[in-house]
C-alpha cells in the first residue's frame, strides 16, 4: 500500500498544508480542505476495512461512510489525539459493528493481487519451495489466508491487520483500539498462534 | 518476545501477501469525490443505521415489527385498534354532555374554592388580629367554629350559612 501523501521535486508546487489547519478549515465547513484530508487517508482507511472484511464492496461502503461520519462529527473532535487516529477509530468501530451484524453471512469479494506479488521473493519461496502443496498458486494462497483471517475474532483480526499488514506500531494500535499496549501485544500473540495453526500447511 | 517474533517470521512473510491485494485501477481517483458528493447532497448514508439505533434503544419495537412482518394479520389488527381508539376519542370529544360534565364539575369546585380562598385560606388577618366589619368576619367565625366540631371540609360552609338579623 503506498503512502497517501507524496512530496514532489517541483519547487513551484505549493507547500503541503499541515493537517491541523486542514482540520480547522474542514470544521468550518470547507469541503476543499476535507477533500485533501480524504485523499491523504483514503488508501489506509480503505485497506484496513478491506483486510477486516475481505470484501471490496463492503470496504468501499464502509470507508465512504466513515469519512462522511467523520465530517459530520468534526465539531466534536477535540484534538486530544491526531486526526489520523481519530479517523481510524471511527472506521474501525464502524467496521466492527458491521461485522457483528453480518456475523453468519460472510462473503468474500477479494481484490486482485498486484502484479508485483510475483516478484516478492518470500512469497515466491512460499509457493515454490517450502509449501508441501507445490501446485498451490498465489490466488489460492490469498483465499486461504483470507479465510484464516476471517476465522479470528474481530479484535484479534484487527490487531494482525494493523500491525502485520499495515505496519502500525503497538502504541498507535492501542490508541486506535482505546486499550493498552499489553492488551495489543497479547492479542497479537494469540492471533498469530491461531493463524499459524490454521495455515500450518503453508508455513512448513 | 523476540523468540516469538522469530517463530512467527514465516507467518509474517505470508501475511505480506495481503499488501498486494489492491482495489481496481483508478478506484482512489474518484473516491474522495464520491464522499464529497454525498456530503454535499446531505444524503444520509446511515439512514438505516439511525433506525438500527432506534431499535437498539427500544428492542420491543424491533420485535413488534418482526411480528408484523411475519403475520400481517397482527399488523391489520393493530391498525384497526388504533383507528377505533382514534374514533372513540373524536366522538368523546365532540359529545357536549360527556365532554362538558367533568369541566362543569371542575368549574363548580373551583368557584366554591375561590369563594372561600380570600378568607379561609389566608390565616393572615386572624393571626394579625385585624377584624373587618363586613361579612368575611362572620364567615371566618363560622368556619372556625365548625372546624371545632370536626367538620373538616370548609368548602361546604358558605352554601349553608345565613347571616342572622339581616
Amino acid at each position: 500500500m503506498s503512502t497517501p501523501v507524496t512530496s514532489t521535486d517541483d519547487s513551484e508546487a505549493p507547500a503541503p498544508v499541515d493537517e491541523e489547519s486542514l482540520v480547522r478549515q474542514a470544521r468550518r465547513g470547507d469541503l476543499e480542505a476535507y477533500d485533501e484530508l480524504v485523499r491523504r487517508h483514503q488508501e489506509r482507511i480503505y485497506a484496513t476495512i478491506y483486510h477486516m472484511t475481505s470484501n471490496h464492496e463492503d470496504a468501499n461502503d464502509l470507508a465512504q461512510e466513515s469519512f462522511i461520519k467523520a465530517f459530520q462529527a468534526l465539531k466534536s473532535f477535540k484534538g486530544g489525539s491526531s486526526f489520523y487516529t481519530w479517523l481510524y477509530r471511527i472506521a474501525v468501530n464502524k467496521t466492527i459493528n458491521f461485522l457483528k451484524q453480518r456475523k453468519n453471512r460472510i462473503h468474500m469479494s477479494l481484490n486482485d493481487l498486484d502484479f508485483n506479488t510475483e516478484h516478492n521473493p518470500d512469497l515466491v519461496a512460499l509457493i515454490s519451495e517450502k509449501t508441501p502443496l507445490r501446485e498451490v498458486n498465489l490466488a489460492e494462497l490469498q483465499e486461504k489466508l483470507n479465510n484464516a483471517l476471517l476465522k479470528l475474532s474481530e479484535p484479534h483480526r484487527l490487531v494482525v491487520v494493523l500491525h502485520d499488514v499495515q505496519g502500525m506500531p503497538h502504541d498507535e494500535i492501542a490508541k486506535v483500539m482505546e486499550s493498552n499496549i499489553g492488551t495489543v501485544r497479547s492479542r497479537l500473540f494469540y492471533a498469530r498462534q491461531q493463524l499459524q495453526a490454521l495455515l500450518s500447511d503453508y508455513l512448513q | 518476545m523476540s523468540e516469538n517474533e522469530n517463530n512467527f517470521e514465516a507467518l509474517r512473510r505470508l501475511l505480506a501477501l495481503k499488501r498486494y491485494e489492491t482495489p481496481p485501477p483508478g478506484y482512489f481517483n474518484s473516491f474522495s469525490s464520491h464522499v464529497l458528493k454525498q456530503i454535499r447532497d446531505g444524503r444520509s448514508v446511515e439512514s438505516t443505521g439511525s433506525l438500527g439505533n432506534l431499535f437498539g434503544q427500544a428492542p420491543w419495537l424491533g420485535k413488534l415489527l418482526q411480528v408484523f412482518n411475519a403475520k400481517p394479520v397482527f399488523a391489520s389488527g393493530f391498525a384497526g385498534a388504533l383507528c377505533l381508539l382514534l374514533f372513540f376519542g373524536i366522538v368523546y370529544a365532540e359529545r357536549p354532555d360527556l365532554a362538558s360534565q367533568p369541566l362543569l364539575e371542575a368549574a363548580t369546585t373551583t368557584a366554591s374554592f375561590s369563594a372561600l380562598s380570600p378568607t379561609a385560606l389566608s390565616p393572615l388577618p386572624e393571626q394579625m388580629g385585624i377584624v373587618s366589619s363586613t361579612n368575611p368576619v362572620l364567615s371566618l367565625q363560622a368556619v372556625a367554629s365548625t372546624a371545632v366540631f370536626g367538620q373538616q371540609n370548609p368548602l361546604a360552609q358558605p352554601a349553608s350559612f345565613s347571616i342572622p338579623g339581616n
